[in-house]
């Protein structure tokens, strides 16, 4: 599959070829840095200065580099493809390796981060546990009552919130069970066949 | 069992046959207990025929009294020596007493449960619901080819009586980590139990 690269963003990329590879390379490293981090203006300006060209150019630079970046991770495309889609920029033979090698290099932790982007639900992050005996309480003395209880620790949308759970023994068995159960289901023929045909 | 005056007042005229007979005596001790343990008694528990001699007045009074008794003798988990002692000291012939020591044993177990119940608690999980899925792809990222799992735990709140829910998603690695917690917590209480 051939990424599709608009006029608007050809040109954008058309600052690349004049400057150094050095250059691009650091272009490649802010791409990725942005997508981490967020983009910070005050980079662009900096560079626009030291290459004596309007800081709109780098900026564009920057942006185009990342948008192929991103999107040849989005859709996860080969190095053939990714040559192939590169090849129509008219880039010299050493910017089309550096390019490739940037995606290459890249392409899974962008993968990790456009993965947040999609519709989230909580995450499990971990699980802190307790046995307590209820020895007595307002309403009725002298009891044992074992409990167990949690602390889930989940992730949502970059918070962490915990909640505090309780549960009796009976219970705690059933989970187990019930849980085990979950995890075995992926070691079936059925879902083992799925995994095996959807490529 | 520190029991108030009107608890006490209320036991010696149950006590006394000329404002109770045998039968009001039973048919009174065994409303009490309905009151306290049936879901379902609503007030007229106290409108029996052979009961409408008695002034409603005093029926109530000893009605309280009564009842009152039953949950204070179920939270300390009284013996039948201390119930005893205690009608004794009101003024109770053996047969009211027997009668009063029989139904208390009949019922023992549903009040004790009643009161276990009674009293706030962290959220209670009563069930889990999962959901196992292959994922493909997203608007953002094509190709992901990954199985997920999505959990739900069902949980009760004791005291506002909702149901909220609490779920969470989690791969593979994460749902083994949770299970074999799970795993830790069920074994140290097999432990526990056999110590």
């Amino acid at each position: 599959m051939l990424l599709d690269l608009s006029e608007e963003h050809r040109e954008h990329l058309a600052f690349l070829p004049q400057v150094d590879s050095a250059v691009v390379a650091e272009f490649g490293r802010i791409a990725v840095e942005f997508l981490r981090r967020g983009s910070n203006a005050k980079i662009y300006e900096g560079a626009a200065r030291k290459l004596n060209v309007s800081s709109d150019t780098v900026q564009h630079g920057v942006e185009g580099l990342t948008y192929l970046l991103t999107e040849s991770s989005k859709l996860m495309i080969s190095e053939l493809d990714f040559q192939d889609s590169v090849f129509v920029l008219g880039f010299s033979e050493e910017l089309n390796k550096l390019l490739l090698q940037l995606y290459l290099d890249n392409r899974k932790e962008i993968r990790t981060i456009l993965n947040e982007l999609a519709p989230d639900l909580p995450t499990y992050h971990s699980l802190e546990w307790r046995l307590d005996v209820q020895l007595a309480s307002r309403s009725l003395r002298q009891q044992i009552k074992p409990t167990v209880t949690f602390k889930l620790h989940l992730n949502h949308n970059g918070e962490h919130n915990t909640k505090v759970l309780q549960t009796d023994p009976a219970t705690l068995l059933h989970l187990v069970q019930q849980l085990e159960q979950a995890l075995e289901e992926m070691k079936t023929n059925h879902c083992r066949r799925v995994v095996r045909n959807i490529k | 069992m520190e029991l108030s005056e009107s608890v006490q007042r209320g036991f010696q005229t149950l006590a006394d046959p000329g404002s109770f007979d045998s039968n009001a005596f039973a048919l009174l001790l065994r409303a009490a207990f309905q009151s306290l343990l049936d879901a379902q008694a609503d007030e007229a528990v106290l409108d029996h025929p052979d009961l409408k001699h008695i002034d409603p007045v005093v029926l109530k009074c000893c009605h309280a009294a009564a009842a009152t008794y039953i949950l204070e003798a179920g939270k300390h988990r009284a013996d039948k020596s201390t119930l005893s002692t205690y009608l004794e000291d009101c003024k109770f012939d053996r047969e009211r007493i027997e009668l009063f020591c029989t139904e208390y044993q009949n019922n023992k177990n549903s009040l004790e449960s009643l009161l276990e119940s009674i009293g706030k608690s962290l959220p209670h999980i009563t069930d889990v619901s999962w959901r196992l899925e292959y994922q493909i792809k997203t608007n953002q990222l094509h190709k992901m080819y990954r199985p997920a799992y999505l959990v739900t735990l069902n949980v009760e709140n004791t005291d506002s009586q909702s149901y909220p829910e609490i779920s969470f998603s989690c791969n593979m690695e994460q749902l083994q980590d949770l299970v074999g917690k799970l795993k830790d917590a069920s074994k140290s209480l097999e432990r526990a139990t056999q110590l």
